[in-house]
């Protein structure tokens, strides 16, 4: 990647320039700094929105790019959060745990320590065993490791069967449907090792630094997420560019063609789909310790839905498309379900937006769909083709 | 002269309807061969048997000098060997330009960190710009593929076969919904390719394989039927009867 990429590729530069001024203007307006012009809670919700516009460009070089209408990549998402909480859970539990056990007169065993870390996780659930699968929760490293290693396996396996059976279109968006619910209903079990419906709770804080308030934690995770966006935006618009990029949209527009010419399409339908579930679970897990809490309902099934709706209102196959549409919808979403909107008094009714917000949002992804295909970003093309 | 592709024995039975019954042809390594026949006598269902998208009941499909068969191999794999398809509606990248329709297709690597670490070229842009200059569109190379007129959208399509550097190239009813004078270029580039190799063309046109000026098969119900230059096979009474008689009648 050189100079030559951005030369040829704009609006890259652009993008990072304004991520760049955006992070930069919040951090100074933020509590962190003293001026508290943005509050804590707005940080965390900015926060979260970047993290949400990283797995929407995912989901937009999967459809928008290789025309695969997966609607289970918010399960990705989902994963990342649940590896990084089970090390958050685990490690500030622990710190809880030895400092009242240091308390007694008899310093506690390593099992008693265990036991009691355990009992204070999976009390909830009427258990006090570890399951395996934490197994690596004691370590940061692995469960960082586990926030790529697990989706990117699960995307793995599950797009190697599908693709190598040549499972397309209509058909393979109700299988990562079924994907997703089937991942949904077994984390609502109690038994599933994950504390059931409950999920993980308590993931703002950040263990070993309970001194530091949350204004500051709030703003760096905001930092981390700019960057992560920043560097997860380059990532993917090399994909789609040169040769590989011309490969991926064959494979959308004309998939036998491209076999024909010689290249074996379900490798780089099984890249590209892994490649963005392993970005997903990355958005994720910087995602959730800003909400602070994650439970199965999360990753229903209508979370990767709202994904692609994000995306098409947004505009598909351009980067900065599925950025705004993500960051547009779900801003709007949380002012109207935040109560921000005002209702609205008929007289005979009262349209109560945090009821009506869906119907609303239906209805523009239905306009979007039949009189702008491509999106907010498409509007973007008048701007650029204007002088000529 | 050993064989580049010899297909022997081959039966496809669609639900009970035997598409193509017992076919045995052969091609050489440099030679331009039309394929004629009525409406479903098997034209394209043998070339999706060589290409590798249809499974045949019976029969061998032997192809190259190390004999090997291709029934084992899928589309991908078959295509690397070097055999080159074009369909009859033109299929080219509408969205993207000439110029990557035509990398897209050229003769590199074809695995996906290969092409995602591929780096742009002198040789492989000057290959570009021959293939170009071969179908005439040398000006159109930043032109997206979806503006061009449908001939030169066939001859993309022809230039993306060339570019692949096929051994065999089958091209399904190239002149198809062309003006005279293109049907005349299309009718050089071909003659041009099976200089170096092995053309297979389609055809339903019978004006078209006349220009073309080799030799022809008829198919008929899944099997040749006569074999030969365009005037001994049109002499053919059973031909005639058939084909020519069918169409006339």
């Amino acid at each position: 990647m050189t100079a030559s990429f951005f030369a040829r590729h704009p609006s890259v530069l652009w993008f990072l320039l304004c991520l760049s001024l955006f992070t930069i203007l919040v951090t100074l307006l933020s509590e962190a700094t003293g001026v508290g012009l943005i509050s804590t809670s707005f940080v965390k919700t900015l926060g979260k929105t970047l993290c949400l516009c990283l797995v929407a460009i995912a989901m937009d070089v999967v459809w928008g790019y290789c025309g695969i209408l997966s609607l289970g990549h918010f399960a990705f998402f989902g994963i990342g959060g649940y590896a990084i909480g089970m090390w958050l859970m685990y490690a500030r539990t622990e710190l809880i745990v030895v400092e009242s056990l240091s308390k007694q007169v008899i310093p506690p065993t390593p099992a008693e320590i265990s036991d009691a870390i355990g009992n204070q996780i999976f009390g909830v659930v009427g258990s006090a065993e570890f399951p395996w699968i934490w197994g690596f929760a004691d370590s940061l490293f692995l469960q960082l490791l586990m926030v790529v290693l697990v989706p990117g396996l699960l995307a793995m396996v599950f797009g190697w069967l599908a693709f190598r059976s040549r499972v397309t279109g209509v058909y393979l968006s109700i299988l990562t449907q079924a994907m997703t619910l089937a991942l949904a209903l077994y984390l609502f079990q109690n038994d599933s090792g994950l504390r059931g419906n409950n999920g993980l709770s308590g993931l703002q804080n950040i263990p070993g630094y309970q001194d530091v308030s949350q204004a500051t934690v709030s703003i760096i995770f905001f930092i981390a997420s700019a960057v992560a966006l920043g560097a997860g935006y380059v990532f993917f618009a090399w994909i789609v560019s040169g040769k590989m990029g011309s490969v991926v949209k064959g494979i959308r527009d004309n998939e036998a063609r491209v076999r024909f010419l010689g290249y074996h399409v379900e490798s780089y339908k099984l890249f590209i789909f892994t490649v963005t579930a392993v970005v997903a679970g990355i958005a994720g897990a910087l995602y959730y310790p800003q909400a602070g809490i994650i439970n199965p309902g999360e990753i229903a099934p209508i979370a990767s839905i709202y994904l692609a709706v994000w995306v098409a209102i947004g505009g598909r196959g351009r980067l900065y498309g599925a950025v705004i549409g993500a960051a547009f919808v779900s801003l709007l979403s949380s002012w109207f379900t935040g109560g921000g909107a005002p209702d609205i008094n008929l007289g005979f009714y009262v349209i109560q937006w945090t009821d009506w917000w869906l119907v609303l949002l239906g209805l523009s992804f239905v306009a979007v769909t039949l009189f702008f295909p491509k999106g907010i970003g498409g509007l973007f093309d008048y701007l650029v083709r204007k002088p000529s | 002269m050993s064989m580049l592709l010899e297909v022997s024995g081959v039966t496809v039975t669609f639900d009970g309807f035997r598409a193509i019954n017992n076919l045995s042809i052969n091609f050489a390594p440099t030679e331009l061969r039309a394929i004629i026949g009525p409406n479903g006598a098997g034209k394209t269902t043998f070339m999706d048997i060589v290409t590798g998208k249809t499974k045949p009941d019976e029969g061998t499909v032997i192809w190259g000098d190390r004999n090997i068969s291709l029934l084992g191999l899928s589309e991908s794999q078959i295509a690397r060997e070097g055999i080159g398809r074009k369909f009859q509606k033109p299929t080219v990248f509408e969205a993207q330009t000439v110029r990557q329709n035509l990398a897209m297709a050229l003769k590199t690597p074809r695995g996906p960190f290969a092409v995602l670490m591929h780096k742009k070229t002198k040789s492989n842009g000057a290959r570009i710009e021959a293939v170009a200059e071969q179908i005439g569109l040398s000006d159109s190379l930043t032109r997206i593929a979806g503006e061009l007129s449908h001939g030169q959208k066939q001859w993309l399509e022809i230039g993306m076969l060339l570019a692949q550097e096929p051994r065999l190239m089958l091209v399904d009813e190239p002149a198809a919904g062309m003006t005279p004078e293109e049907r005349e270029k299309t009718t050089d580039i071909l003659k041009e390719a099976a200089k170096t190799r092995a053309v297979v063309v389609v055809e339903h046109d019978m004006e078209f394989v006349r220009r073309l000026d080799c030799k022809v098969t008829v198919l008929h119900e899944g099997a040749v039927l006569a074999e030969g230059s365009l005037d001994h096979v049109t002499s053919n009474p059973t031909v005639i009867d058939v084909y020519l008689g069918r169409a006339h009648a």
